[in-house]
């Protein structure tokens, strides 16, 4: 198994939203969307999972319903509401926005200065 | 919009909070599941992936709980099961949650029923429109120490139109009527007024039409208007009442309208909700002429313009006054100082029983501060032995606010339970209540337990709540944290903090039950004086009775216009009384001692001037006296004493020479330096009048009531100047219940169109005289009674607990050779210091408070050195006797067993 990284403060809910945004999925099963979208490098405390779904669905910003998983088992489904998708998207943008700042810090080289 | 959407997740948590719950698992075991059997396909047995998963899940109940945080609900929860654990507690106690809900229950209950009065009588507005805006308006001399004088119809008319102030204004004149034409002759209170009067209160009739500016008339209108009560009484509520005539003072008056239900007159508290209402002009028959110096109108009321202040209205009304003064020289002697003043109305209804009621909201609310001292008191025992609880619980991980709020939580319900007991005590009583709450309180027919009384008594329980559960809860808190599970072992709990915080509130209970003893020690001493004081008559044996000749506007119809017709009356009703078996002597006079409360009324005595003899006229005008009518037995009925000269024969009668009969006081006051037998007097201001000679003088008698210095009386034969008002006092072994129908008898067989009221005993009337005074003395000895009571219980309590505690202590104490008296000495100690502690900082506040309750009382300082001897010593020793109990058994306690326990 690769060695894994921990999950940066405050992503786990743009993570969730950005899983849930490919379509609706429950809770297990964005467990494992966003373990296979970070090619199983990202690892996610169980236990802070359903805290942040609860969370976000009190929010507004996922609604969830029950319906039938892969193997015929009940489970609750997850998907992005309208309200969602444009969190997920200003939230990209402040990501993005952050990223390339601090990546500009970091290659700064004393004479730029 | 998302606070909305976070407010209806919110909703739905607390709605469908189960099935929500169950979800959560579902979905938390699908979860589990589906990774195990993840597991499984990587080679771990079903087994161990179960167990895999449960580890990296962590427990359901925990994920739940983490879930229930994230969504803000958590608190709900816990508070749930802090309620549940409050309530098995609770059950668990049956003794402690008895003794705190019952003493709950009366405090709260008796500050519902208390204040439930205080906000009819004196917070909630007058029923009448714009009530901020009705004024009673007085005229006084304060040169010569007047208050409420009597006006003139152009000085009504100064009001209404000179001095800009006053919408309306009427003065009011109100008494006793003799209502005949419907049934038994019956005596009403009637009330007559300008024809502005309705529109100035802003009353709709519920039947008919009020009076208005179109019945104008000079004098009386031949019109009423009756109240809703008598409507239904004397009509049965007939609702072609209107056009009917109804007898009024042998006046046909034909009914114009109706009153509402609820309405009542707002003038003083007689002994009867005024019941008809005229009206007239006072310029016309039967009141004199006009002019300023005819001054006969009395009880001033009126509506401010709108947009005015009072001050304003003040300071207009007292510069009006002066230019009268100045325009009218002569008609305003200058040492007079006549001036006029006005009140809120409200103010001047309530007036007196302001402070009856203020002083009984202080009491009932220092004894909820004593009941909540109380259970905190027993709080910070039961605390002390849950420390084990709270220490275990510290330890794995609560938090000191979570174990606050769980204690306040515990004893918001206690106090809730008690509060809503309290409630029911109050509502299921307050009509029992209201019953011992003595008539001459105004408005107590809008008493009643409404919203703002509600409101009233949750916030005295959450309040109480918050003082007995608050300090308890964050001191054991406090203690969890010091103290831990090393101390463990039974007992070891009760740290020095706590017993001085016990000692706090024992002593402060303690403080506050002298408070209200030495309150009501003084109103009891008060009471204890005006009982024993000696009314200047013998008042067992005698019953009194009352009849009123009636005013007729139209003097023509009057049998009883002139001194004869109401001295054959007189006669006639005297020769009867005496014939009735049983009754020894018979009497008459005019004035019923006790009852005279409202002498400026038509009906009671009006305060006359009076002019005596080789007087300088300048000061003539100063002299007032009360001039009372009595035939020749009358001091012999009331056993009065005759100082010197002679009581009035048959022979002092019309044409004779006038005589006076007067008491002591009198004599001292307007003959101070000369013998006032022989002297004479003159009673009005009309200087063509005859003179009256002084012939006796007689012990003072308390003609005003008990507590009231009365002005000078002075007698005269009831054969040669008479009124309206005949009362017969009988000197009789017999009850007054037995004697009414044939006092009722005999003056109906004289006149039949004569009502016979209040046939009463004379002792009642004395007793009735000091209904306020007994009611509020009874009613705060009550409540400090309760107090010494919650206070012994305490200091009890405390030392029990302690003895308790220190058994083991005491063991090795008298194993080392300590004697019982010792061991006893040492918890009697701790009794006396906090005994001595508490009651001096009670003497202390009450000695600097008690002169807030001066006005309450007569005969007695409120700093009666008796009072402020004998409540400590009381208390002291009920503190003493509360603590030898405790101590005494420490003694008792055995050596071996106490040390072989621990």
């Amino acid at each position: 198994m690769a060695k894994q990284i921990d999950l940066l403060q405050g992503t786990l809910d743009m993570l969730i939203l950005k899983a849930v945004s490919l379509g609706p999925l429950h809770g297990y099963g964005v467990l494992l969307r966003i373990q296979q979208i970070s090619g199983e490098q990202l690892e996610i405390q169980q236990g802070s999972l359903y805290p942040a779904l609860y969370r976000l669905e009190h929010q507004g910003w996922i609604a969830s319903e029950w319906g039938e998983s892969d193997n015929k088992r009940k489970a609750k489904f997850y998907s992005l509401t309208a309200a969602g998708r444009r969190q997920l998207h200003s939230e990209t943008e402040k990501w993005n926005r952050m990223a390339s700042l601090i990546a500009s810090i970091l290659r700064t080289k004393s004479e730029q200065i | 919009m998302n606070l909305l959407t976070r407010f209806r997740s919110w909703l739905k948590w607390m709605v469908k909070r189960r099935r929500l719950e169950s979800e959560m698992e579902t979905e938390a075991r699908f979860h589990l599941e589906s990774y195990a059997a993840d597991l499984v396909r990587k080679g771990l047995s079903q087994q161990q992936a179960m167990r895999r998963a449960r580890i990296e899940f962590g427990g359901i109940e925990s994920h739940k709980d983490a879930v229930r945080e994230a969504v803000g609900v958590r608190w709900w929860g816990e508070l749930g099961s802090d309620l549940r654990h409050g309530l098995r507690l609770l059950r668990k106690n049956p003794g402690f949650t008895a003794v705190a809900i019952l003493t709950l229950a009366l405090g709260v209950g008796a500050n519902t029923a208390i204040f439930s009065i205080v906000n009819a009588v004196l917070l909630r507005s007058l029923p009448y429109r714009d009530p901020d805006r009705l004024v009673r308006i007085f005229f006084n001399e304060p040169g010569l120490g007047l208050r409420d004088v009597r006006f003139s119809k152009p000085e009504l008319d100064d009001l209404l139109t000179r001095s800009g102030v006053f919408e309306d204004a009427t003065p009011i004149f109100s008494g006793s009527e003799n209502l005949t034409g419907v049934g038994q002759p019956e005596r009403v209170e009637g009330v007559n007024t300008s024809f502005s009067y309705f529109s100035m209160l802003g009353v709709v009739p519920q039947l008919g039409r009020l009076f208005g500016p179109q019945d104008f008339m000079p004098g009386f209108a031949p019109e009423a208007v009756i109240s809703d009560g008598l409507w239904r009484r004397a009509y049965g509520a007939d609702p072609n009442v209107v056009g009917r005539t109804i007898r009024i003072d042998n006046d046909p008056l034909t009914i114009i309208g109706v009153l509402p239900r609820g309405f009542r007159h707002p003038g003083p508290t007689t002994t009867a909700d005024a019941e008809v209402f005229g009206a007239g002009g006072f310029s016309g028959d039967p009141f004199p002429p006009p002019i300023r110096g005819n001054r006969v109108l009395v009880n001033g009321i009126g509506r401010l313009k709108p947009g005015l202040t009072l001050p304003q209205a003040q300071a207009r009304l007292t510069a009006m006054a002066q230019e009268l003064r100045h325009d009218f020289p002569t008609e305003y002697a200058p040492q007079a100082q006549w001036t006029i003043e006005i009140q809120p109305l409200q103010g001047t209804l309530v007036g007196s029983v302001r402070p009856m009621l203020l002083v009984l909201l202080g009491a009932v609310v220092l004894i909820v501060f004593i009941v909540s001292l109380n259970i905190a008191n027993l709080l910070l025992a039961r605390a002390s032995g849950r420390q084990q609880e709270f220490a275990v619980r510290f330890a794995l991980g609560a938090s000191r606010a979570r174990m606050v709020r769980q204690m306040v939580t515990e004893s918001m319900l206690l106090s809730l339970i008690g509060g809503a007991a309290g409630i029911a005590t109050a509502v299921g009583t307050l009509g029992f209540i209201l019953r011992f709450v003595p008539s001459n309180v105004p408005r107590l027919n809008e008493v009643r337990i409404d919203w703002v009384v509600l409101a009233f008594a949750l916030l005295i329980s959450i309040l109480t709540g918050l003082l007995f559960g608050l300090a308890p809860a964050l001191h054991s808190a406090k203690d969890a944290f010091s103290s831990s599970i090393r101390e463990g072992g039974r007992g070891s709990g009760y740290s020095t903090k706590t017993s001085r915080l016990r000692d706090f509130l024992i002593v402060s209970e303690l403080a506050f039950a002298v408070i209200l003893m030495v309150g009501a020690g003084l109103l009891v001493r008060t009471l204890r004086d005006l009982l024993q004081e000696n009314p200047g008559f013998s008042p067992t044996q005698v019953v009194t009775a009352n009849t009123w000749l009636g005013v007729a506007n139209d003097p023509k119809t009057d049998p009883y216009l002139n001194t004869a017709g109401r001295a054959a009356f007189d006669r006639e009703v005297l020769r009867r009384m005496k014939a009735i078996p049983g009754v020894e002597l018979a009497a008459i006079t005019s004035s019923i001692p006790i009852t005279n409360s409202n002498p400026n009324s038509v009906g009671g005595l009006p305060i006359e001037a009076l002019a005596i003899e080789d007087r300088p006229v300048e000061s003539s005008r100063d002299l007032r006296a009360e001039r009372i009518r009595i035939s020749p037995d009358y001091f012999k009925v009331m056993q009065a004493m005759l100082v010197r000269g002679r009581t009035f024969t048959e022979s002092d009668e019309d044409g004779k020479q006038p005589v006076a009969i007067i008491d002591e006081s009198t004599a001292r006051k307007y003959w101070p330096t000369r013998d006032a037998l022989g002297r004479r007097v003159r009673f009005g201001e009309d200087p063509a009048k005859e003179w009256t000679t002084v012939v006796g003088i007689i012990k003072d008698i308390k003609n005003d009531g008990l507590d009231v210095d009365g002005i000078p009386h002075i007698y005269v034969s009831v054969f040669q100047d008479s009124n309206k008002q005949v009362s017969v006092v009988l000197r009789t072994s017999l009850p007054a219940n037995l004697l009414q129908p044939q006092i009722r008898h005999a003056i109906q067989d004289i006149d039949p169109s004569l009502p016979v009221f209040n046939v009463v005993s004379m002792n009642d009337i004395l007793d009735r005289s000091l209904a306020s005074r007994r009611f509020s003395a009874n009613l705060v000895g009550g409540f400090a009674g309760l107090a010494v009571f919650l206070a012994s219980i305490g200091i009890y309590g405390l030392l029990a607990y302690m003895v308790g505690q220190r058994s083991r202590e005491i063991g090795i104490r008298m194993a080392l050779g300590a004697r019982p008296g010792d061991i006893l000495r040492m918890f009697l100690r701790k009794g006396v210091t906090l005994a001595v502690l508490g009651i001096g900082a009670g003497v202390v506040v009450s000695a600097s408070t008690a002169s807030l309750m001066a006005s309450l009382l007569y005969g007695v300082r409120p700093h009666d050195l008796a009072v402020f001897l004998v409540v400590p010593l009381l208390l002291f020793a009920v503190a003493i006797l509360a603590s030898y109990l405790p101590a005494w058994r420490a003694t008792k306690v055995n050596t071996i067993v106490a040390l072989r326990e621990s």
